[in-house]
Order: C-alpha cells, then structure tokens, then sequence
C-alpha cells in the first residue's frame, strides 16, 4: 500500500515535470536552441501567480492564463532581442547555449534583486488539503497541479496534430530546408514556437508555485533535472520527455520514500550518464549529427 | 623581430616576480589578493581553453574538478597534517583521473549533451558532497592556518599560483603549437574527417580533458590553502563556471593570449562593479548582460577579434 501511495505521488509530480519539460523539448525541436533560461521563465510565472494570488487574491490555478501571456510576452521580447540575429549563423547550437545561459543569469540577478532570495509559496486554501482514497491520500495541491499539466499536455499535444500551425511547427523542426520549400513561413513559426515554450513555461510556473517553494536561485536546479528528462527522452521529442519525466520522477519518488529524501533528485542525474554511456540520443530521439 | 615578442611578456613576469617586495615597505595585501585572484583564475580560464577552446567542448561543469582538487589537499591536511603545498601534484592528479573517467563518458557527445552533461556532473558532486561525512558534508573542512605574520600570508600562495598560472600558459602554448593540438583542432571540426586521417579521435578528447582537469585541481589545492576552509557550495555552483566561459569567450577562445586577457579584464570589470554597488545580485545581472553582449557582437573575443583585422599587437600574438 505505502509503495502505492509514493508511486502516485510521484506520478502527480511527475506531469508537472512533464509540462516543465514539454515546452523546453518543443523550442529545442523547432529551433535547435537549448534554452537554458526555461526553468527561470518557470520561477517568473510562479512569482506572477504569486504576487496576484498575495495582492487580488487570484487562485494560483486562474492565474495560469496570466503567467502564460506575461512569460510569453517576456519571451517574445528576449528572442527578438538575442536569438532572431543568430538564427542559422555558424556552430549555431553552442553559441545559443551561451546566450541562453547569459540570458537566465540576466532574469536570474534581476528577479533577485527586486524579490531578494527568500523562499516563497503561494497557499490557496487547498494547498495544504488532501483527499482519502481507502488508505491512500492525495494532497490535493498536487493532485490539482498533476491533473492540469496533464490536461495541458494533451491540448499541446492536439494542437500539434492537428491545426495547421500545430502541423507547421512538426514540419519544421523534422526538417527546416524542407518546410520552407514548400511555403511554410520559417521565422513565424519558430518566433511562435518559442512563445509557446515560454508561455507553457508560465503555466508550469504556476501550476508549481503552490507545490514547491521557490525563489530566483532555485532554477539552477532545475535546469539539470529537466535538461536530464529532455537528453534522457531524445532531444526535441515531446513524446520522449514525458515519458522520461514520469518514469523519473515515479524512481525518484521511490528512492525518497526507502532510500532518503535528498538523494531522489540524484536519480535524474545518473539517468543521464546512463543514457549518455548506452544510447547518446535519447529513447526516442533520433541520431542529430 | 622574435626579441619584441617576447619583450613585453618577460618584462611583465620579471614585475611580478619581484612584486611581493613590496610588502617591505607599505603592506599592499589588497593588490597581492587580487593578483593572486588574476593567476588562479588564469590556470582555470587556460585549461578551460585546451578542451573548450581547441577542442570546442563548452563544459560549464569545470568547478567540479576544482572541489576535488581541493578537498584532497584539505582532507590530506586535515587528517594526515601535510601541507597543501606538497599536495599540488597529488591533487592534480586525482583531478586528471576523474577528469580522464568522466571524459570516457561524456565526450561521446557534443553540442548541446555535453553542455547538459556537464552541469549534471555538477549536480551529481554537489549531492555528494554533501552528504557524505568524511569531508564534513555540507559543513566542509577546515584547514589549519599558516603561522606567516599578516604582511606575508599570502606570498606562498602567490608565487604557487604565479608558476602555476605560467604552467598553464605553456600548455596552453604547446597545445596549441604541437601536433597534438592539431590533432585535437582537427577533432573539433569534423570527427569522422579526423578519424579518418587516422587520428584516434576518442584517446585526443579525453586526454585533453584529462589535461584541462589536471592543472585546475592542482589549483583547487593552493585555493583550499588560501581560503583556509572548503565549502560544496562554495565549489559547486554554476557561477564560477559562468565565470570560466565568460571569461574565455571575452578573451577570445582557441587562442593563448585571450584566456589570460580576458580574465583580466573581468576581474578589473568585476572589482569596479563591487566598489560602485557592493556585492549585490547586480552582479549576477551584470556578469550575465556582459556574457550577452560578448556573445551577441564580439563572438570571437578582444583577441580574436584584434586577430581578424590584423591590428593585434605583437605581444599577444602567440597563435
């Protein structure tokens, strides 16, 4: 029963990493960047959600909308700002990890220095709440959380399949020559692409700001555990991540229940030099020269 | 004219030599720290370079090495009482051992996954370390003192860091004079082309790696002895990695001078920055604005960039 119990509870963090990491294997796909300042537009939606929750008292989970459209916004600025000259330049993919380090330092000392390196959490009246199922409990803020990004997930994932710029993005990051042959607009799509990211970052924001405390530090973090689920899935496959994601953090769940708690977050990290050392692109990635 | 080349460098060694002399007469331990600062972070920005630079590997996971040649010297000093001194090479070289172990494992990749990798292996040391209780877990390990008066505490650590620093420049040199760093130029441009001309692709990697990670333990070892106490989250977080590349880049990677000017230009940048606005996250704003900025319009570096219009001056033209 107890192995149960942790099973579910790391099923329901589990979705949140997902969603986490859905939008940074999305932005890498298209746009071949690996955008190391994911995890802090994810530390940004959580102080929107927080400060709205602190100031109008907007649950957390109606504040999702907002954080999307504020760290898509966000998002939108930067790529205009750092990434659009770049674009399809020499060593293209280890120059943007750079940048993209820059840029989540940037985020990182600005956050800091208005909101200072406290830790904060947002705590509608469900946060500390948890629902009896026989002997089984679910704390409700991480039920909500794990429910939503994975509702999420599957609207991102229906959008993929089947609009036509859900279609557009696929074609572009299987093969960017091609999709531009046959007249699908390159630029728009990879500005939307990253939008998307950051705003489904937002979202993860959040959604995690009433589970996890955070402050601006934190997404140090955050940015291995989740580069780990994204290398470990196959660079670019959102498929890949999620199951990565959920498979992870159930084993890390299960290390922190029998093993101890501190070391569970160790399990992303040997995952990845595991799957570096057996199959260097990924479970469903497929081999990027 | 080979004499004006190497004119103004050996002028510049002779100063720095002689520098500590001046203890004599006014006690400048200020200026001895920061020059002491300049040459640790140029043994870390030169081997950087070797793997990051010719071999076009960014690892942004170099710290890690750092905090293991640092707590073998600590740990040797704390239990067995030998002095951190006598420990350079031994720490050097438990460095290069791990480095040559994590190499097999992580060069496999390159681009992207190695970058991922590397932050992972700093992840990995920092749950390590700690937790594990021999080296005094997240509390760390402190050192004894040395029993110097104030004036000349650091003049150990300074002239270790100066020969090391110059150590390192030679590699750095060599590697990129030899044909061993040929070999290792030609692996970052195409492996298979390189393979096969008949270089053995995977022995040059890790043992450039290996290099890069030996001269930075050994550096770890004399750091441990100056600070006098060894933290993990002193080590094992990302900034001093950030530091590292930004350093290197601003520089101009893939060449001698640039690591060492580039350093030296940060941590003038860096002190100007704390005596205007004290040690605040600005720092962490500014270091990040500066990686931008460097990146976005400079992307080969002062020196690189000299080096491309022809007007770089003789004494930094090393190659």
């Amino acid at each position: 029963m107890y192995i149960l119990q942790v099973i579910i509870l790391g099923l329901c963090l589990g979705f949140v990493y997902a969603l986490m990491a859905t939008g940074l294997t999305l932005i890498f796909g298209v746009m071949r960047i690996v955008n190391l300042a994911h995890p802090i537009f994810i530390i940004c939606g959580a102080y929107v959600a927080y400060w709205l929750f602190k100031f109008y008292g907007l649950d957390p989970i109606f504040a999702i909308p907002i954080a999307a459209i504020v760290c898509g916004l966000l998002g939108a600025i930067i790529y205009k700002l750092v990434f659009e000259k770049d674009a399809g330049s020499q060593r293209y993919s280890e120059m943007t990890v750079l940048l993209t380090f820059g840029t989540a330092m940037i985020l990182d000392g600005t956050l800091s220095f208005f909101f200072k390196n406290t830790q904060r959490i947002t705590s509608p009246p469900y946060a500390t709440d948890a629902i009896f199922i026989g002997d089984i409990f679910l704390p409700t803020a991480q039920l909500y959380s794990g429910l939503l990004s994975l509702s999420l997930i599957v609207a991102l994932a229906l959008f993929l399949k089947f609009s036509t710029l859900g279609v557009a993005i696929r074609a572009t990051s299987l093969n960017r020559v091609n999709a531009e042959l046959v007249g699908i607009n390159v630029k728009f799509v990879c500005l939307f692409s990253f939008i998307l990211g950051c705003a489904l970052a937002g979202c993860a924001g959040s959604l995690v700001s009433f589970v996890f405390s955070f402050f601006p530090a934190k997404h140090w973090e955050w940015i291995a555990v989740l580069m780990s689920l994204v290398v470990l899935g196959g660079m670019g496959s959102i498929l890949g991540a999620v199951v990565a994601a959920v498979v992870l953090s159930v084993v890390a769940s299960l290390v922190g229940a029998f093993f101890a708690p501190s070391w569970s977050t160790m399990v992303f990290f040997l995952a990845l030099f595991l799957i570096l050392l057996i199959r260097p692109h990924g479970m469903f990635g497929k081999y990027l020269s | 004219m080979k004499d004006s080349k190497y004119l103004v460098p050996i002028m510049l060694f002779i100063v720095l030599l002689l520098f500590p002399m001046i203890q004599y007469f006014t006690n400048q331990n200020y200026i001895i720290h920061l020059l002491l600062y300049a040459f640790f972070y140029i043994i870390l920005t030169s081997s950087w370079n070797i793997i990051g630079g010719y071999g076009g590997f960014i690892s942004l996971g170099h710290n890690a090495f750092l905090c293991i040649g640092a707590y073998v010297a600590g740990y040797c000093a704390v239990r067995y009482g030998i002095s951190p001194f006598y420990l350079i090479g031994v720490s050097g070289l438990v460095a290069g051992i791990f480095g040559f172990i994590v190499g097999l494992i992580t060069l496999r990749v390159r681009g992207p996954s190695f970058i991922i990798s590397s932050i992972a292996l700093v992840m990995i040391m920092r749950i390590i370390f700690d937790h594990w209780d021999l080296v005094g877990g997240a509390s760390g390990i402190t050192l004894p003192y040395n029993s110097l008066p104030v004036e000349w505490s650091k003049i150990p650590h300074y002239y270790s860091f100066l020969f090391l620093a110059i150590a390192a420049i030679y590699l750095n040199w060599y590697v990129r004079h030899s044909k061993f760093g040929l070999a290792l130029r030609a692996v970052s441009h195409d492996e298979t082309r390189s393979a096969v001309a008949g270089i053995d692709v995977k022995l040059i990697k890790v043992t450039a790696f290996a290099l890069s990670t030996f001269l930075i333990g050994s550096a770890g070892a004399v750091w441990a002895d100056y600070l006098t106490y060894i933290r993990p989250n002193m080590f094992l977080i990302i900034l001093i990695a950030a530091n590292i590349v930004l350093m290197v880049i601003l520089g101009g990677k893939g060449t001698v001078s640039g690591p060492i000017v580039g350093t030296v230009i940060f941590i003038l940048f860096n002190e100007i920055i704390l005596s205007f606005f004290g040690a605040t996250e600005l720092n962490i704003l500014l270091t990040g604005l500066l990686l931008v900025i460097t990146l976005l319009y400079f992307p080969d570096g002062i020196v690189g960039s000299l080096k491309n219009k022809g007007i770089i001056p003789k004494f930094l033209d090393w190659g």
